[in-house]
């Protein structure tokens, strides 16, 4: 058993692949998927790209083994990257971050995407300013509010990664969303009257919002990951003004980059993951925990999920650890599931867990796509997944693999 | 049993599905994400290894990791599969299911390690050839746990290979031989086209005798239909009418349980049997509806050991009454039904 691992074929448990589509060349996903469905019965999976010249793709998966583009489109300067974007309804939230603070345009398109064919530009949140790079995710479900990792003109920093905090915009009417609400980790802001948070040693990457996830079970509470600070459930029950009533972090002693909470409501538990933001594993470990969250007041990690050995991924090429995973977003066109999770870890592809014994969480599946052509780091980097209500997975590559369509078989 | 269905129930109760989970994740089938396992048994010279061979070559064979076990001389068989599938593993010398039980657990982890990193191609199934002399109830305990491999593969089917020339007399003289049909799935008969029909209608006879319950298929030129390898049927309720038949000790039955059973009851005359009698239990084999538990309960018994029962999304067919497949030696059916009887009384 001395073979070398082949990264020229898939290699699967318990996965199917039922179709691979390269998005016309433009194959490189960033961490915004999501599907509408068309009132001529069409179902289409938007996609958000990780890096200019394009903006975000649809794609038609009405017919999973037969996906077809219907749309792409392009970033107005090569410096921006939109990497997030939901659905709600027909209409679509795109998320515009820049390369440098001070860039433009930065912050939230809306599209009516009713014909997904031509998307009409229908309003802009403009969240750009000096100390702004703009918005890196953001979260869209209920049709009327965004929650989104955005800086904003009135926000300076004391140090340069700090800049995202988390906002609450208003998209009741389209043309003109408003913010209605905003928190940020005390310290982070110039002007505070606490202290900015503690560094972390090594390489440092901010205390900022990433995810801002909100579900209808919980409309008053918002779970949200904030990179090197860790992970914040709040009281949004006053938009106005969130407040903190949980928090958990791991780091240190381990390297920071929270980035996605999502809570199963049902159970009392919480799904937490990190981001691996450095090649070769250098970041290890990057885990996807497992949290006791029946006191929401005292999360308590339980577990984490089973890794396959860093010493197997991390010299493939690219990032090898945790990243997304399937977010049970409340929309009707996505799976939900409290006992399994769906991620994604880069070089080794999507993985699958059922957490039914939330102690001992056991690994279920994996699909890890061959490395694909032209590919700059050498291996696939799978970087983010989502399972629609029919249980079909799709999942995409950070650079030119494009979309991966998946059948679960477990 | 009882203690692992308290250890999991108790989890359910702390932290609770949306659909209980007392006895983990409802699965769709019984194996649930486990990689499923075939183990190939039958006599020396059975034609086994054309079977296996005809198999791997077809497309419902593609992704399969054979096992293959020698027995004394020069791996004859390994010889002739090697090529055939995707992976190969000899084990070395010694029969299966005494010496090479931990080498098969020590391949078989190999096995899912590598392929979980891509060093060897991703398995669709594995199967297991065993050697003629060995007896496969060894080879499943090694499944039956949900500790080891018993977590991660699964035993879907247990083919056994009986040849029709000779198949009657065989099993007449050869208590191993009876040993692999009693513990079969599915019963392949072999050179049909070389019997006439009355050494045919014998063998079935003999197999009819020792195990009711198993399938019956016939390889015609070494030719299987590909259903044959498919999972193996979970007992139907129907069988009861059957009734036990006996082969030199070696008996057959089933039990209905039509109404949903309580649990600790039933895991206690399980664990009753296989405390007093667990070197004459076989296997058990059962679909259970259990009190406060949405879908049926599989549940696998194999000699002493019982396997975590696994519950089942939905019923598989209509037929949504309750039973439990015994095979034993010397096991009488109406003190068996005793057991269960008194214990559910209670």
């Amino acid at each position: 058993m001395t073979a070398m691992p082949r990264t020229d074929v898939p290699v699967a448990r318990n996965f199917k692949l039922l179709s691979h589509h390269e998005l016309d060349g433009f194959g490189g996903i960033g961490e915004g998927m999501s599907i509408s469905l068309t009132k001529d019965g069409r179902r289409i999976l938007w996609l958000a790209h990780e890096s200019a010249p394009k903006n975000f793709t649809g794609v038609d998966v009405t017919d999973p083994k037969n996906p077809k583009m219907v749309v792409q489109t392009a970033l107005p300067q090569p410096y921006m990257r939109s990497n997030s974007l939901e659905v709600s309804g027909d209409i679509m939230a795109v998320a515009y971050q820049c390369k440098e603070k001070g860039q433009t345009p930065a912050g939230m398109e809306l599209f009516d995407i009713s014909v997904p064919e031509t998307p009409k530009s229908i309003g802009f949140f403009d969240a750009s300013g000096p100390h702004s790079r703009g918005v890196h995710q953001l979260w869209f479900c209920d049709g009327e509010y965004v929650h989104m990792a955005a800086g904003a003109p009135d926000f300076e920093s004391h140090y340069k990664g700090d800049d995202q905090f988390y906002r609450i915009i208003d998209v009741r009417n389209p043309s003109k969303p408003e913010e209605v609400g905003r928190w940020w980790m005390p310290g982070t802001r110039v002007g505070d009257s606490v202290p900015p948070p503690e560094r972390l040693p090594g390489k440092f990457h901010g205390c900022r919002a990433h995810n801002t996830n909100v579900y209808p079970e919980r409309p008053d509470r918002a779970y949200v990951c904030y990179v090197d600070g860790g992970m914040f459930i709040l009281d949004i029950s006053d938009k106005a003004n969130p407040k903190q009533v949980g928090h958990w972090s791991n780091s240190p002693p381990y390297n920071g980059f929270m980035h996605t909470a999502v809570p199963l409501f049902d159970r009392g538990l919480m799904i937490v993951t990190d981001e691996s933001t450095s090649d070769a594993a250098a970041d290890w470990p990057k885990l996807i925990w497992v949290l006791d969250i029946r006191d929401e007041s005292r999360p308590v990690p339980i577990s984490t999920l089973p890794l396959p050995p860093v010493e197997a991924f991390a010299n493939r090429g690219g990032r090898y650890g945790s990243h997304n995973i399937h977010e049970n977003t409340p929309h009707p066109t996505a799976w939900k599931s409290d006992t399994i999770v769906l991620g994604t870890f880069y070089s080794a592809g999507v993985r699958a867990f059922d957490i039914s014994n939330p102690y001992q969480p056991q690994e279920v599946g994996y699909y890890i796509p061959e490395t694909p052509a032209g590919s700059p780091k050498g291996a696939i980097q799978l970087n983010d997944v989502f399972v629609d209500e029919r249980g079909i997975v799709y999942t995409v590559d950070r650079f030119v693999g494009g979309l991966y369509v998946l059948e679960m078989d477990f | 049993m009882s203690s692992r269905w308290t250890s999991e129930a108790l989890t359910d109760r702390l932290f609770p599905a949306a659909r209980p989970a007392p006895f983990g994740r409802a699965q769709k089938r019984p194996r649930g994400a486990r990689v499923p396992v075939i183990v190939v048994t039958g006599f020396l010279g059975a034609g086994k290894t054309t079977l296996v061979k005809r198999f791997l070559a077809s497309p419902e064979g593609a992704g399969t990791a054979v096992i293959v076990n020698e027995f004394g001389e020069i791996g004859i068989d390994d010889a002739l599969l090697r090529g055939a599938a995707d992976r190969t593993v000899l084990l070395g010398n010694g029969c299966l299911c005494c010496a090479a039980r931990s080498d098969l657990e020590t391949t078989l982890q190999e096995l899912l390690a590598d392929a979980r990193i891509g060093r060897v191609p991703s398995m669709a199934r594995v199967l297991i050839e065993t050697s003629g002399l060995a007896d496969p109830l060894p080879i499943l305990q090694s499944f039956v746990s949900d500790r080891g491999i018993g977590r991660e593969m699964a035993v879907d089917l247990v083919l056994a290979v009986v040849d029709a020339v000779d198949g009657a007399a065989m099993l007449a003289a050869a208590p191993e031989a009876r040993r692999q049909i009693a513990v079969a799935d599915r019963v392949v008969i072999s050179k049909r086209d070389l019997a006439d029909t009355d050494a045919e209608n014998a063998v079935r006879a003999a197999i009819a005798a020792i195990n009711p319950h198993a399938g019956i298929v016939v390889a015609e030129g070494g030719e299987l239909p590909a259903s044959a390898w498919a999972a193996s049927e979970l007992p139907r309720s129907d069988f009861v009418a059957s009734g036990a038949r006996h082969s030199e000790g070696v008996s057959s039955f089933v039990l209905p349980f039509p109404r949903p059973v309580a649990w600790p009851a039933f895991a206690q005359a399980i664990d009753t049997l296989v405390a007093l009698r667990g070197e004459d239990v076989l296997r058990m084999k059962g679909l259970i509806a259990v009190e406060g538990v949405t879908g049926p309960l599989v549940v696998q018994v194999v000699r002493h050991l019982v396997h975590p029962p696994v519950e089942l999304v939905d019923w598989p067919d209509g037929d949504r009454a309750g039973r439990l497949v015994v095979i034993g030696r010397g096991l009488e059916r109406d003190r068996v039904a005793r057991v269960f009887d008194a214990l559910l009384a209670l």
